[in-house]
């Protein structure tokens, strides 16, 4: 077994500490950092994604690898900062909506988007719309992933989106949402780009409104 | 026919006069506080500006009193623990006002602190002299809780730090349990639906302990939700645990009760996604199932109770095991969840099982719909779930804030129109 199988194994079955020391040993190796991410962590990812579309996987399993391929990234993010070609995917601002604390499907799609090769702008909970323009401005960024759990809340992600084009990047920017109440007619009537109804579909998303 | 005998009959799987109603008995069939404020004024049960009580602060649930009861019918009481999720009682009630400029009233024990941006902070049973444990985000409607994580070590990691709050019950408790089974049973004619606490295994909104001053062992969600597989024989021996206690506990409350107690509130762990569930069949059947079938058959063997589970989302996958472990009663119903249509669910689990919710989708049709689609959709509901008993109406989950009074009305004007048998 190659180095990037053993690593994309080691994902897939959820081994944080296994990952962490086969990162550094490709680094000592002198593989390029920006080559870990398709050759092992992508494809590892993939797999999970395949594994809870099929119903092999649930949600423990998933943060469990999600945890394991956070051991590389956490340890390849700084190596890959200022390198705009390692992340060739693109960089996705990502948060729950303002007047919303639940995190919990939101850090699950950040972690796979992540790990898809995204460069990942984590806004966290309870966020503006003001702070999410900023941050696309700031980080130059090519998507918005919103979620909101909350029927009281999610129509808040209409008002980043008007404010998104208020300030001129609508045209810049795709946006994509999810979350609990939200539907694929609810994301069209608030005019996002697309709706992931879970972490793998917000991944394939993500790949198809970034390669639009 | 009062409103007990149509429950039971339900609960039999027979034709009542009409459709029972639920609205408030649990704290997962009720109404957020505005939105009770809003219908009491749309009902004119009070004069503008009257306050309404906010009986679990947690979801900022309103009050339902028995005048709301008997304007819109219901047939269920709750008989619910003294304490709150924040561990203060429902006791000493002041003023308060909500983000909505809902006057309310609070428990004495309701003490807030605002937070620098805006938000607020809950303490537990009141105590400012400890970290928060709950937050209302700046102009929100409920609290979430607030992860008090200590550091785990793998090797002093305890079975007894994730059983502080599964004790023995104790004496005030049962005295009142015993004296508001007594006045519920004497006073109403309605049917009671008791949540003593204690036999959900791993529920996700009681992990955090958002009452516990200092909460030790597992607390925080994405922890808890990878300790089911990581240290899954750590969490098989907390439920062990927590079995053997709930069970003595429920001996002493039956002895307390009685039979006057008509349905129980077994479980409220969230097994659901809206795709599917959250944990395999296989992890359902190893982890959380050999229990649930322990506190029902106990509770079969030993009283006239039915058992009540609570899950949200997709369960589908998990229904027939919850049929087999027991339980008689299945809430919330969320039929838009995948693979919860209705009629699917009363053909295959409607002669076993008792659906109680699924009345009106509370994600989109009774926030965002207008009056009619709200009266068609509790129409249509009522005419499948209601064949041959076995239904008691209620929304899916609790009817949230910023629903439009209007909606709320056509709802119940609904189920009195086309909720009386035959159907």
């Amino acid at each position: 077994m190659s180095l990037f199988e053993e690593m994309q194994q080691a994902i897939i079955d959820g081994k944080a500490p296994v990952v962490k020391e086969l990162t550094q040993k490709a680094l000592s190796e002198g593989i390029k950092p920006a080559d870990i991410f398709p050759k092992a962590i992508v494809p590892a990812m993939d797999e999970v994604g395949r594994r809870m579309r099929d119903c092999e996987f649930f949600i423990p399993e998933v943060l469990i690898a999600a945890r394991a391929a956070r051991a590389a990234t956490d340890i390849l993010r700084p190596l890959l900062v200022g390198d705009a070609a390692a992340r060739p995917a693109g960089t996705v601002v990502c948060c729950t909506v303002k007047g919303d604390l639940h995190d919990i499907g939101k850090n699950i799609v950040a972690m796979m988007l992540e790990s898809a090769g995204f460069r990942i702008i984590d806004l966290g909970a309870d966020v503006s719309a003001e702070k999410i323009v900023d941050a696309v401005r700031a980080h130059d960024a090519n998507l918005v992933a919103m979620s909101a759990l909350l029927t009281t809340t999610m129509v808040n992600m209409k008002s980043v989106i008007e404010a998104l084009a208020a300030a001129g990047l609508r045209e810049k920017v795709k946006v994509m949402v999810g979350g609990a109440p939200v539907t694929e007619s609810w994301a069209r009537s608030i005019g996002a780009d697309g709706y992931g109804k879970d972490a793998p579909a917000a991944v394939d998303l993500a790949r198809s409104l970034a390669a639009a | 026919m009062t409103s007990r005998e149509r429950v039971q009959m339900a609960l039999e799987h027979k034709d009542p006069d009409r459709v029972p109603l639920d609205l408030g008995a649990s704290s997962v069939t009720g109404m957020q506080v505005d939105t009770v404020y809003q219908l009491r004024q749309a009902l004119q049960l009070d004069p503008p500006g009257t306050p309404v009580k906010v009986t679990e602060p947690y979801q900022m649930l309103g009050e339902i009193k028995p005048d709301l009861m008997g304007a819109l019918g219901v047939d269920v009481v709750g008989l619910g623990k003294p304490a709150t999720m924040f561990g203060f009682k429902n006791e000493g009630w002041k003023p308060w006002t909500t983000f909505e400029g809902t006057p309310v009233l609070v428990p004495e024990g309701f003490n807030i602190e605002p937070d620098a941006n805006g938000d607020i902070l809950m303490y537990p049973e009141g105590d400012k002299s400890v970290p928060p444990s709950g937050r209302m985000p700046k102009g929100g409607f409920y609290f979430d809780s607030i992860v008090r994580q200590p550091p785990i070590d793998e090797n002093t990691l305890s079975v007894e730090d994730n059983l502080e709050e599964f004790g023995p019950v104790a004496d005030d408790d049962l005295e009142y349990f015993r004296r508001e089974a007594e006045r519920l049973y004497t006073q109403t004619d309605k049917a009671i639906l008791a949540n003593f606490g204690g036999t959900a295994f791993g529920d996700i909104a009681l992990v955090p302990a958002p009452w516990l001053k200092h909460p030790k062992g597992i607390r925080d969600i994405e922890e808890w939700y990878i300790s089911t597989v990581t240290r899954r024989d750590h969490v098989y021996k907390i439920f062990e645990r927590q079995c053997e206690i709930g069970i003595r506990n429920l001996e002493k409350v039956f002895a307390a009760v009685g039979n006057r107690v008509t349905a129980v509130f077994v479980s409220g762990t969230d097994f659901g996604q809206q795709n599917g569930p959250f944990i395999s069949l296989k992890s359902y059947r190893d982890l959380f199932k050999p229990f649930h079938r322990e506190v029902n058959n106990w509770i079969h063997k030993n009283t006239q109770w039915k058992c009540f589970i609570h899950s949200c989302g997709s369960v589908r996958a998990l229904l027939p095991d919850f049929v087999d472990a027991g339980f008689d009663i299945i809430n919330p119903v969320q039929c838009s969840a995948a693979g919860m249509a209705p009629e699917e669910l009363k053909k295959e689990f409607g002669d076993r099982a008792t659906f109680w919710g699924g009345g009106v989708d509370t994600q989109r049709t009774l926030p965002f719909g207008t009056p009619e689609e709200v009266r068609q959709e509790v129409c249509t509901r009522l005419k499948i779930f209601g064949k041959s008993g076995g239904y008691v109406f209620n929304t899916t989950h609790n009817v949230q804030a910023r629903v439009p009074a209007q909606n709320v009305l056509a709802m119940y004007k609904a189920v009195r129109e086309c909720g009386k048998y035959p159907l």
